[in-house]
């Protein structure tokens, strides 16, 4: 699904990733630990194919070079990121977004376009299972929504635009126990043979729920250690430092 | 040509309603005209605007407009039920109020105008003062609210070439009564003109005016309006100010609020697009206490454009109690556009609530990131920031099918660069 051979990236001439490899395979989860400053976001926004990077080394997508693949292509191909902070964006209506951007996709893939009712029943359906108030949905994308709202409304457009590499950004971050359990959920509800996640995150809490079969430790833009998701809990009991 | 541009009193004998009285005043009005010729930036309400720099660059005479073709193909937009004024060049051409009680309906040619003889110190305003000669009067009876929208079709006809028109328009709305408007410029004209009128508005107590002035597309028209607006006691002033795609457009709204329990919303959303100049003006003045005035100014820039309000609130000493909030916010899409903000607030009374706002700025890099990382082309990404700016305003019409036109119409002018 996804190698990432010797990556580095850097911004305003600060080294940030210092050299990143990285193998995830159809089906698998892994998660990326790390302290702040460690690289996590970057290689989401690096992933997601943000500007303003120089970046050297090898990135494939489903065997092919993403380099000069710029970011609307990468998520028409299937890459998905959830924000560590979604932006608000004022005046955009949630419901009127997410059906411009699904038919964008599906377009992109040779699928025929939904239409209003079948795209407001698709929504409704997932909307529900993740306890998402529809409500929102007919408000301004992400404005005036809460730390919880925000996290949950990246995960309905991760289920309604069903990609095939999902990049979690920290997505557990600023939550509650209910909230964090019912994004686990949602993700886990996900997972099939031929979809991939990596799940960003500071703290071991989240894996509880979402247990992935793969944990790296990041650490001044390499990864330092691999391991299963016992390393998560080694992590927590003794923290980073030690582990370096 | 443009510096020294006069106009000779003949002008105002071929007016064909006039009587002695008002013909001095007309002749005094040209002679202060003739003295200070088109305002320039050297003029404090137009430093921003530099109209006379601006008609001298585009336009190398200027002649008095005299032709007012029948306009055989003119359509009603059917896209609502809607009474309506036919304007052709300013002049009142017809009206049908079908969905109304007639006799709760007055309309008819302006006449000699001598309720507004304000002395004024506009160059623009005394042109007007001295050559109005078209225009209506409307008003509406007391207790009366009109079951359906008024759209005036203000239409340009297609040989205007260098010419200016000068009209003026009056609406008095007794008490308890009730209109909305929408003023829908229709520009047939291929080439350069300027259109100047004085819009005069009284709305007594408890009446309610709300208004949305939109183009029907762009044009090379160079308009500037003076509307003068009085508010008695519990009465009620909206105006939608949509009206993008002229070449200029200056609007300069006063509104001097004289009942108590009054309050006045001037919301505007404008796309300025390549080489576009457009200034807001407004001047709402609290002159008792207890009442409200709101300003939300939304604009968006392309290239080259310049875009400006200049926005004033002044309290007098007894208008206690006043609440007053005035905002601008600008979207520059390009390096090259240009945007002004001249908010200023004259405060006399001292238990009062009033405050004003500006900001300007590029469109957030990290926002049209996101839409992408959604599958959203850049230039998608930006329509859909651009849309979503001038939504806030628009979002805020109450009636969805009238909003629905008013939006249809935006992103047109939107999707046109």
């Amino acid at each position: 699904m996804l190698v990432i051979k010797n990556l580095k990236a850097s911004i305003n001439n600060r080294d940030i990733l210092n050299g990143l490899n990285l193998k995830i395979n159809p089906g698998e989860v892994h998660a990326i630990m790390g302290p702040n400053g460690s690289g996590k976001s970057t290689l989401a926004n690096v992933l997601s194919g943000k500007n303003g990077y120089k970046i050297s080394g090898e990135l494939k997508y489903q065997g092919e070079n993403l380099n000069d693949i710029p970011v609307e292509k990468r998520a028409q191909k299937g890459i998905f990121l959830a924000f560590q902070y979604p932006l608000e964006i004022p005046g955009v209506n949630t419901n009127n977004f997410l059906k411009t951007s699904l038919n964008t996709i599906k377009k992109a893939k040779g699928e025929k376009e939904i239409d209003t009712i079948a795209f407001l029943k698709l929504v409704k359906e997932k909307a529900k299972e993740l306890g998402i108030d529809e409500k929102i949905l007919s408000r301004q994308l992400n404005v005036g929504f809460s730390g919880g709202e925000k996290k949950k409304n990246e995960i309905l457009q991760m289920k309604i635009l069903d990609p095939s590499l999902i990049i979690l950004d920290e997505t557990d971050s600023g939550l509650d126990i209910d909230a964090l359990k019912i994004i686990a959920d949602g993700v886990n509800s996900s997972r099939s043979k031929d979809k991939s996640f990596l799940v960003i995150t500071h703290y071991q809490r989240l894996l509880d729920y979402i247990k992935p079969d793969h944990v790296h430790v990041l650490s001044e833009g390499k990864i330092v250690k691999s391991g299963s998701s016992e390393l998560a809990l080694e992590l927590e009991k003794k923290g980073y430092k030690k582990i370096n | 040509m443009i510096d020294n541009f006069t106009i000779s009193n003949k002008e105002i004998e071929k007016i064909n309603f006039i009587n002695q009285d008002d013909k001095e005043f007309r002749i005094k009005n040209l002679e202060f005209f003739n003295q200070n010729g088109f305002p320039s930036k050297r003029d404090e309400d137009w430093k921003f605007s530099d109209f006379r720099e601006i008609l001298s660059k585009n336009f190398k005479n200027i002649s008095i407009n005299n032709t007012y073709p029948d306009e055989k193909n003119f359509r009603l937009i059917n896209d609502f039920d809607h009474n309506f004024i036919l304007l052709i060049n300013g002049r009142f051409i017809r009206s049908d109020f079908k969905f109304e009680e007639k006799k709760k309906i007055k309309i008819k040619e302006i006449e000699s105008d001598k309720i507004s003889r304000d002395k004024s110190e506009n160059p623009l305003v005394c042109l007007n003062n001295a050559l109005f000669n078209n225009g209506f009067i409307l008003e509406i009876e007391k207790n009366y609210k009109l079951e359906k929208v008024l759209i005036i079709y203000n239409l340009f006809s297609d040989d205007l070439s260098d010419h200016i028109l000068n009209n003026r328009n009056r609406v008095i709305l007794n008490e308890n009564s009730q209109l909305h408007t929408i003023e829908y410029t229709i520009n047939k004209s291929k080439n350069k003109f300027i259109n100047n009128s004085y819009e005069n508005v009284l709305l007594k107590e408890n009446s309610i005016l709300k208004n949305i002035s939109i183009q029907a597309s762009k044009s090379d028209g160079y308009f500037y309006k003076f509307s003068n607006n009085k508010l008695k006691s519990d009465s009620q002033y909206v105006n939608f100010i949509l009206s993008s795609g002229l070449k200029f457009n200056k609007q300069d709204i006063k509104v001097d609020l004289e009942g108590k329990n009054s309050e006045c919303n001037i919301k505007s959303a404008l796309f300025l697009d390549n080489g576009d100049h457009q200034e807001i003006k407004t001047r709402v003045n609290h002159l008792v206490p207890d009442c409200k005035s709101f300003q939300k100014i939304k604009s968006v820039l392309e290239s080259n454009s310049k875009g400006i309000y200049q926005g004033k609130i002044y309290v007098k000493d007894i208008a206690q109690k006043t609440n007053a909030y005035q905002l601008s916010k600008a979207l520059l899409i390009n390096d090259n556009a240009e945007f002004n903000s001249k908010p200023e607030l004259e405060i006399y009374a001292d238990d009062v609530k009033c405050s004003h706002g500006s900001t300007s700025g590029n469109v957030d890099e990290n926002s049209v990131h996101y839409l992408m990382t959604r599958g959203l082309t850049k230039q998608e990404a930006l329509l859909l920031l651009i849309n979503g700016f001038l939504n806030e305003i628009t979002s805020e019409i109450k009636s969805d099918t009238i909003k629905k036109f008013v939006e249809k119409k935006l992103e047109f002018q939107i999707n046109g660069y």
